[in-house]
């Protein structure tokens, strides 16, 4: 794998993904920050995103809403994704 | 012979805009039924020409005028599994004299296209001219989203749909004195959407909200903005999410849910997080919707009047007058009446993801296709915790084809099949466990399955 290099928010929320959605064969820190989550990237659907925003609720106490396009674009990757965590945490 | 396009009072509201829409003059809030009507009149008087048009509104109002207007124009709606632009090509080549009505979707280059919501729709009045629709007049063709690119073509007539509303309405919706507000979280494309929040309203007392919310706190949103009777039309996806989000969610008039078992349990913490009756429908996009059961009751099925079952050796066969032919089910049933029964079962070939029905014979042929593949099987794993269901790859792989590895093997899978049945993960292994005789039984698979998981 290339060098891929996650702050420790981002490796936790990486490992809290590939839990949520049984990514098996995924290495949570072989996840590329900037790597697109949907599409492509990880390849990942409407589901998967319902299944994140729940694994998030109940870890980080914030409520995904996609009326919301800070939060449709925190989707991107995992960077985004860890930035807008970390700012709207409450546990 | 023909029957109406609906059947309600004119004056009550048939749907609720909550986002401003460019076609309604950036207006939002409730629309009258005589003012929807006006308006499927004005759109079918603008739509291109064709015999079939492809209706990619997301918006479910937007949809539902769409699909209304093509109706009324003698055209025939195509319902496809996904906005793709190659299920846009595959059904042009398919269907001839095609074109898209959409809200802003990608387009297949130079296909004929009118984005409904550039339209100018508001200014239009009220219609108290309801048409009638013959009945022999094909409506729409729903696809059965098959695992590959090709899917099959349910051939719904007017005469299917109105009937088969009828007797929906009968189960699914509970008179009351007031208009009931509707709130779905599934597409208007899909049948389960389309019988219960485009069908449905066009023939009882519903308001149906045009959003589509995911997220649990969305929903809510939605929820806690309607003061009136409260019906959610949902899938045990969406609604385990919002049981476990946390969330406090008013009380509602019931639950329908479909497209994916609801466990007794699931449907009885529901029934307690939304102080309602949770009622479980059981159908297919070839019939519609069969029969229901209060799930948390550990009820047995009740098939709707109007529909029958009989058993045969590869499954069930569904017949109804209002059916253009009978449909061979691959599930199996234990009746304890001619009205009552239990699932018992389903052929084992077939496989459920998030609402849309695969053949893994087929996929597995998608796989062993692959250049370079030597042996693999690809299996839904039996007791995949408790969220969504994802299909298990295990490949050998031939050792002088360097250039073959996991990413290729999605790669390919990706552009083969939906992608609800893309398999994850894929595990490379060295040999499958076959027996002697070349079979491979399910118990040897899922061993080595457990092994490689816990790895």
């Amino acid at each position: 794998m290339s060098d891929v290099k996650q702050t420790p928010a981002e490796s936790e929320l990486a490992a809290l993904l590939v839990d949520a959605l049984n990514l098996e064969d995924v290495q949570a820190e072989e996840i590329d920050p900037q790597e697109t989550l949907f599409g492509d990237g990880l390849g990942l659907d409407s589901i998967d995103a319902l299944e994140i925003a729940l694994a998030i609720s109940q870890k980080y106490g914030v409520q995904m809403q996609a009326e919301d396009e800070n939060v449709r674009n925190a989707f991107a990757t995992l960077s985004s994704l860890s930035e807008f965590v970390e700012k709207h945490k409450t546990i | 012979m023909k029957a109406p396009l609906l059947d309600r009072n004119l004056n009550a509201d048939i749907a609720w805009v909550t986002e401003p829409l460019v076609a309604l003059g950036g207006r939002c809030g409730t629309v009258s039924t005589a003012t929807f009507l006006a308006q499927v009149h004005s759109l079918a008087g603008k739509l291109p020409h064709g015999q079939h048009a492809i209706n990619l509104c997301g918006n479910r109002y937007l949809f539902t005028l769409a699909f209304c207007a093509v109706i009324v124009r003698g055209q025939t709606n195509l319902l496809p599994p996904n906005r793709n632009v190659a299920t846009q090509a595959r059904l042009l080549e398919r269907y001839p004299e095609t074109f898209v009505l959409h809200d802003g979707s990608e387009l297949l280059d130079g296909i004929d296209s009118l984005n409904v919501n550039n339209l100018s729709l508001f200014d239009c009045g009220e219609a108290n001219e309801i048409p009638l629709i013959p009945l022999n007049h094909l409506a729409a063709i729903a696809f059965t989203s098959g695992s590959t690119g090709d899917s099959k073509p349910n051939l719904k007539s007017w005469l299917t749909f109105y009937e088969s509303t009828k007797i929906n309405k009968r189960y699914m919706y509970e008179e009351c004195a007031n208009t009931v507000y509707q709130l779905a979280t599934v597409p208007g494309q899909h049948m389960w959407g389309l019988e219960t929040s485009v069908l449905l309203p066009l023939f009882a007392d519903i308001c149906v909200l045009d959003c589509k919310p995911l997220f649990p706190a969305d929903i809510q949103k939605k929820l806690q903005m309607i003061s009136g009777e409260k019906l959610l039309v949902s899938t045990p996806v969406h609604l385990r999410a919002l049981e476990l989000s946390g969330l406090t969610f008013p009380t509602l008039n019931r639950i329908l849910s479909a497209t994916a078992p609801l466990s007794a349990e699931q449907a009885e913490k529901l029934e307690q997080c939304f102080n309602c009756q949770v009622r479980e429908v059981y159908g297919c996009s070839e019939v519609g919707s069969m029969a229901y059961r209060r799930t948390a009751k550990a009820e047995p099925w009740t098939l709707f009047e109007g529909l029958d079952l009989n058993e045969e050796d590869q499954g069930t066969r569904a017949t109804g007058n209002h059916l253009p032919e009978s449909v061979l089910l691959q599930d199996f049933m234990n009746f304890s009446d001619e009205r009552h029964f239990e699932l018992a079962g389903r052929h084992a070939d077939l496989i459920e993801i998030a609402g849309k029905r695969g053949s893994l014979q087929e996929i597995n042929k998608v796989l062993l296709a692959c250049d370079g593949v030597v042996d693999g099987v690809v299996f839904l794993p039996e007791n995949s915790q408790q969220n969504v269901a994802r299909l298990v790859a295990l490949v050998v792989l031939n050792t002088a084809s360097p250039d073959l590895n996991k990413d290729v093997l999605q790669t390919v899978f990706r552009e083969h099949l939906d992608a609800a049945f893309v398999p994850r993960p894929i595990y490379i292994v060295d040999a499958l466990p076959r027996e002697e005789n070349g079979k491979l039984t399910k118990a040897k698979i899922l061993e080595l399955y457990s092994q490689l998981s816990s790895m």
